[in-house]
């Protein structure tokens, strides 16, 4: 095992090193965080301008000023819409909100605002603010506060004792699976094809016939998949310390870190199935690299591996229609479907333990295999410089092995 | 250690599909010795060598490498230059010299070290952080010579060692090759440079089509193919010498084929003998190595070609 670390780990550095790689892995979390950050730059820029109304139901109380977060927003009653555009074209008001005459009689009747541009977020909940205070002048500050969110539910799970509280926590717990799901996709249809395209590269340098006389061929394909591992945890996890930023960027102020309900379980699993069939996807793919005789063919093998590890994206609407039925089960116990399977069903339902832990015991098997057959493979293709390994050629490297 | 067999090949055969590469070939290499393994191209000789470090798997007959079967805790103990040069373009010479030091079972540090002393005497030192992309062919050939040979191995082979060099480069892999032997190590060296193995070698093994043709002390291999001729300097004029069936003036003297059953003691009794004549010099003609390879390989060389298996 000390030969395949000295191997995953000079595959790790010369790989790390490369612009490529470096472009990728920070380029992609950099845009995230510019994204994020220009949604909070929007939110804090400047003071709140003034803004009129014009009340047509004649039932508004007057309102000069609501506050909005730690600022106030000053509102001017106007008489009519002229009145309020002249303002607006003297510049005296960012902009008006006319509450049309039937506000309170037709469900479509809705409030409109007229302005210079379109008004930013902080506006948007002054105005509410206003709405709420304009239609219930006499109530305690306390009471309108509360009209903003009047049922915040808590659903307790009776058999786990599991607390989501409604909104975006409970977005969070039911996305969170599905995520996850969508992050394994990505990652192996990426690494499948980087895979393939390192062992034909290195094929391409024909510094394998060196190494092969240090160590077995299944230390060789065991150190390379394990760097190529490392390398894509790294881009992985620079990936998501940079969405978490831009998300945290992005939901400023509106969700707390206590707000969060992270479905443990579900990350539990999606570690458990999903690193030993990251590692299946590897081997498989630096088998089709060895098999390959360019880097071209080695793509295209890669894409058809990757369109396996996509394939359960296409399945989504027939497995979100019989969750515990057949298909879903045989995909949730299949190697190269599981991970996504189960945790896209644990989005929506509880996916029973022992299929969960059948689904582990079968990738491990199938890994251990595909180490064993890719190994042998291995030992008959890597010395055929820019040659594809044909069929029979790899039944007899498997029979000879 | 010197002479005890660190290789003994026993009718070892490999066939692909229907092509027997390699017929039951037997040799051995001892250490503290240069084997010269030779033959045309295609004839089985990269085959061969990669059945003996475990690459490939014979279809028949026995391979003991340094005492038994080859394991994996001796690929340690071998070191090998391929005739495919390759190193990771990617990585600097210092960095792919630890990295395959450690691969053959070295300590970090003591693969620094190791790495540091050869690159130093192969004259690459300067260039040990430079990129193996950015190196000359020389500079990857020594390169490549050092990482098959810095973790000192008990058998070396090599695989046309002396390819791309400059007369200075290779005098200094020869050094090494030459300091190695003498410590104990079992080398065995294909090449098609044969006055590299005239110099270097004691013993050869010729394959042709997978077979073995020659084999044994490169003497005695001269010697079986010995043509019977000496050559002769002397003061003097001779038309005729009882003897010798042929005689022909060259470089200011003669060279004589002598007869079925006359050795060249006898002759050289006989020109002393004469009055008239005095011998200045007396040679007995050796048949190069590359006149014998040629005598029995020669035919078969362009057929060959590019079939290496």
């Amino acid at each position: 095992m000390r030969k395949s670390w000295l191997v995953a780990a000079a595959t790790y550095r010369r790989r790390v090193r490369s612009s490529a790689f470096l472009l990728l892995t920070f380029g992609l979390p950099l845009l995230m965080v510019a994204v994020g950050a220009i949604s909070i730059l929007t939110q804090i820029r400047g003071a709140l301008p003034p803004v009129g109304y014009v009340d047509r139901t004649g039932q508004l109380a007057t309102v000069e000023s609501v506050p909005v977060m730690d600022e106030t927003l000053d509102l001017t009653p106007y008489a009519d819409v002229d009145a309020a555009q002249q303002a607006l074209m003297d510049g005296d008001i960012a902009g008006y909100l006319v509450v049309p005459e039937d506000y309170f009689e037709e469900e479509a009747a809705r409030p409109t605002f007229y302005g210079e541009e379109r008004p930013n977020a902080r506006l948007e909940s002054g105005l509410t603010a206003f709405m709420r205070q304009a239609m219930l002048p006499e109530a305690p500050a306390s009471q309108i506060e509360r009209l903003e969110d009047p049922a915040e539910i808590t659903f307790v799970a009776r058999q786990t004792g599991e607390r989501v509280a409604q909104g975006p926590a409970l977005v969070v717990r039911f996305a969170t699976p599905a995520l996850l799901a969508i992050i394994f996709v990505f990652t192996v249809f990426t690494s499948a094809n980087q895979m393939g395209s390192a062992v034909v590269r290195e094929k391409e340098q024909r510094a394998m016939e060196m190494v092969i006389t240090s160590l077995a061929p299944r230390e060789l394909v065991v150190g390379k998949v394990l760097g190529m591992m490392l390398l894509s945890l790294t881009q992985v996890g620079v990936w998501m310390i940079g969405a978490g930023v831009a998300i945290g960027l992005a939901l400023f102020g509106t969700l707390s870190v206590q707000d969060l309900s992270i479905p443990w379980s579900a990350v539990l699993w999606a570690v458990l199935l999903g690193v030993p069939a990251y590692f299946l996807y590897a081997v498989l793919g630096a088998g089709l690299g060895v098999i390959a005789g360019d880097k071209q063919q080695a793509r295209q093998l890669a894409g058809l591996l990757g369109f396996l590890g996509m394939g359960p994206l296409y399945l989504t609407g027939a497995i979100i229609n019989n969750l515990d039925g057949p298909l879903s089960i045989g995909l949730t116990l299949f190697p190269l479907t599981a991970p996504t399977i189960a945790l896209f069903r644990m989005t929506l339902s509880d996916v029973p333990t022992w299929q969960l832990a059948a689904s582990f015991a079968i990738i491990v098997v199938g890994l251990v295999a595909s180490i064993w057959i890719v190994a042998r493979i291995f030992r008959a293709a890597m010395l055929m410089y820019g040659q594809a390994l044909r069929p029979r050629q790899i039944v007899r490297a498997l029979r000879e092995a | 250690m010197n002479g005890t067999i660190a290789l003994d090949v026993r009718g070892v055969s490999k066939r692909y599909a229907a092509v027997e590469a390699v017929k039951g070939l037997s040799f051995t290499v001892r250490q503290g010795e240069i084997f010269g393994l030779l033959g045309p191209n295609g004839a089985g000789k990269t085959t061969t060598i990669r059945m003996v470090l475990d690459i490939i798997k014979p279809t028949s007959g026995e391979i003991s490498v340094l005492g038994g079967p080859m394991t994996e805790e001796k690929k340690s103990r071998i070191g090998y230059l391929p005739e495919e040069r390759g190193l990771y373009d990617d990585m600097t010479l210092l960095d792919t010299l630890l990295f395959l030091g450690q691969l053959k079972g070295l300590s970090r540090q003591t693969a620094r070290e190791r790495a540091e002393a050869y690159l130093r005497e192969v004259e690459l030192w300067e260039a040990r952080e430079r990129k193996i992309e950015a190196m000359s062919q020389g500079m990857n050939q020594k390169a490549q010579f050092v990482a098959g040979t810095m973790h000192e191995p008990e058998l070396l082979i090599i695989d046309e060692p002396f390819s791309g060099l400059d007369p200075v480069n290779t005098r200094i892999i020869k050094d090494l090759l030459l300091r190695m032997r003498d410590r104990g190590t079992a080398i065995i060296m294909s090449t098609h440079q044969m006055h590299r193995v005239e110099e270097m070698c004691q013993r050869i093994l010729l394959i042709d089509h997978g077979e073995r043709v020659l084999y044994g002390p490169l003497d005695d291999v001269r010697e079986q193919f010995a043509t019977n001729a000496v050559e002769v300097d002397l003061k003097g004029e001779l038309d005729e010498v009882p003897g010798v069936k042929r005689l022909s003036p060259r470089n200011g003297g003669y060279r004589m084929m002598l007869e079925e059953g006359v050795k060249p003691e006898g002759l050289l009794q006989t020109l002393v003998d004469m009055p008239e004549v005095t011998v200045e010099r007396f040679e007995r003609v050796q048949t190069s190595l590359e006149d014998i390879f040629v005598q029995v390989v020669g035919r078969e060389v362009s057929e060959s070609e590019g079939e290496e298996a």
